[in-house]
């Protein structure tokens, strides 16, 4: 009797301690969270005090803070309102630049890991393709908008043809790294067994490049986000490096402001999901 | 079966030509075990690179079956010194791909049957699902065992097989080795590298004991009459398996030996 009480007063104690330990370990969770982020805050925070201060300096050509966070919530506040061809809302934009990005990161995709794969595989591509790469590489995409031009006779088209362009090359040296720095074993692997070229190419070929292919597409979608607000600039129309110039021509930086802060924030979200997938195709080698 | 013929085996390296093996002679009967034995970088994993047609002799050729191997090929099941097995697939498709390669005419089904005969033959059924990451060196090796058996290939070319191996699981293996040798008639042909001298006899029709490189040749070729079936036990005890043994200590240990002495040459001095 004495026996059995002592025995369940234990296993409470045990279970208490357990449901204690987990407790514990979200609280610990919560707290590195919380540490975390009081640093970012406190990073912002100085970053806007240092804002605070140029313009209180320049007299407020620069605007302050409060002033731009006021801008940036009636923007925000209805994004998708649409006055006509110019005026709509800063969500409307936003999207039409993201369609436009995808659209040309997407074609560039298409293209580019094709072609990385032919370059990394045959030494013969290699040398008959390469060196074109390495020519059109350093290009600004911007050189190209005038060709998008007269090729497509569209503003719009051409700055996705500008971001297609954009697009082709980090994938394209990506893939191909990848595919070239294929270790022998692999290889060795497919050899030996007599892997079909199917085989090889979904069972050893792709499934190693598969991490450096998202790479280069994350890159890719990183400077595709870069050359869209300059090509917007260009173009005109709709979207966010449009209206970034629509709002220096209207000499509001405060709105100049919030778009690059909403910029900012559009990229950051980019990479992390393409740095989140990356993570979820890299295999533990 | 196997013929080796005058060959040697040179590699370009930044240096120039490196000369790894060369007048390497060798005939191998079918159904014959052959093991190669000798120090590390003598050239072993070469020489059955060029059998299993991996790499390329710069001098002479290699046959097999009256013909010249021209590359590798599923008649020959390899079990590379490094496992090689690929790391996004998991222990079961490691062999099903293989298998899937290299038996074309097989259905599905049966393809999945051999799969898991032979990967419970390794003890490694209950691990299947996993990652060539998440598991043992000892049970890579296994895997490794497996694939290259699985395409029951007519030559069998095994490098280090059971190197990584506790002396438990290499002696069931070794067992299993046997198993699959006999259930086949004895028609399979073995050629494997081995450091382990004991494996080697325990194994082997003939030991090819290697000289050291650069440049090694064949130092001498040892003949194992011990009758099989053979017991581990019992061969030990056997007169025969002695002689072999301290032959084959004293052809790989007599650089020790001259060390020794120089030792004590020292201390006298
Ligand atoms: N691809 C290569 N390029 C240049 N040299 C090589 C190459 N492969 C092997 N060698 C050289 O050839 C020699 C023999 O190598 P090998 O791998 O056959 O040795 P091994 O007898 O199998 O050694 P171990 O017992 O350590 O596995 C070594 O000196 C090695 O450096
Ligand atoms: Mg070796």
């Amino acid at each position: 009797m004495r026996r059995t009480i002592a025995l369940t007063l234990s296993s409470t104690r045990d279970l208490f301690s357990g449901s204690n330990e987990a407790g514990l370990m979200i609280l610990a969770k919560i707290i590195t969270l919380g540490k975390g982020l009081l640093f970012n805050v406190l990073g912002f925070g100085v970053l806007v005090g240092i804002w605070y201060i140029v313009s209180l300096i320049t007299k407020e050509a620069l605007p302050t803070p409060v002033a731009t966070f006021s801008v940036f919530w009636e923007l925000v506040k209805d994004p998708f309102y649409d006055y006509g061809p110019n005026d709509k809302g800063i969500g409307l934009q936003l999207g039409s630049s993201i369609v436009r990005v995808f659209s040309g990161f997407l074609l560039g995709a298409m293209i580019a890991i094709p072609m990385g794969l032919l370059i990394g595989a045959s030494s013969f591509c290699k040398k008959m393709f390469y060196p074109i790469v390495q020519v059109l590489k350093p290009v600004s995409p911007l050189a190209w908008f005038p060709i998008g031009l007269v090729a497509f006779e569209s503003a719009s088209k051409a700055t996705i043809f500008i971001i297609f362009i954009t697009s082709l090359w980090p994938t394209l040296i990506n893939t191909a790294f990848g595919v070239a720095s294929l270790p022998s074993d692999h290889k060795n692997v497919a050899k030996a067994f007599g892997f079909s070229r199917w085989k090889y190419l979904t069972k050893v070929l792709l499934p190693y490049s598969f991490p450096h292919i998202i790479t280069g597409l994350r890159l890719s979608i990183g400077v595709a986000w870069l050359v869209i607000v300059a090509g917007e600039m260009l173009s005109g129309g709709i979207g966010i490096g449009f209206f970034v110039w629509d709002s220096w021509n209207a000499l509001s930086l405060e709105k100049v402001i919030s778009a690059i802060l909403i910029i900012g924030i559009v990229g950051l979200i980019l990479d992390k999901g393409f740095s989140w997938l990356e993570k979820k195709v890299t295999y533990e080698a | 079966m196997i013929s080796i013929q005058n060959i040697e085996i040179a590699f370009n390296t930044p240096k120039g030509k490196f000369v790894a093996v060369k007048d390497i002679n060798l005939e191998i009967k079918k159904g014959e075990i052959v093991s190669i034995i000798g120090h590390s970088g003598c050239g072993k994993s070469t020489i059955l690179n060029a059998v299993s047609g991996m790499v390329f002799p710069t001098k002479g050729k290699v046959l097999l079956n009256n013909k010249e191997v021209k590359g590798p090929g599923p008649d020959r099941g390899i079990v590379f010194q490094n496992y090689s097995l690929l790391p996004w697939l998991n222990v079961e498709e490691n062999i099903y791909q293989a298998v899937d390669a290299a038996l074309p005419s097989k259905t599905k089904t049966d393809k999945r049957d051999l799969v898991e005969k032979y990967l419970r033959m390794v003890n490694l059924w209950d691990h299947r699902e996993k990652h060539p990451k998440q598991i043992s060196g000892g049970m890579k090796q296994r895997t490794a065992i497996a694939r290259a058996f699985a395409i029951d290939p007519d030559v069998l070319l095994l490098d280090e097989p059971f190197g990584a191996l506790d002396a438990l699981t290499k002696g069931s293996l070794h067992i299993e080795l046997l198993k699959m040798w006999n259930l086949t008639q004895r028609s399979k042909t073995i050629v494997m590298v081995t450091h382990d001298i004991e494996e080697a006899i325990f194994l082997s029709d003939r030991i090819v004991v290697m000289n050291n490189g650069p440049a090694a040749t064949i130092r001498e070729i040892e003949e194992v009459h011990l009758p099989r079936p053979r017991n581990k036990k019992e061969i030990v005890n056997l007169e025969e398996y002695k002689i072999i043994r301290e032959r084959l200590l004293n052809l790989l240990m007599d650089k020790v030996e001259i060390d020794e002495e120089d030792f004590y040459k020292e201390k006298a001095a």
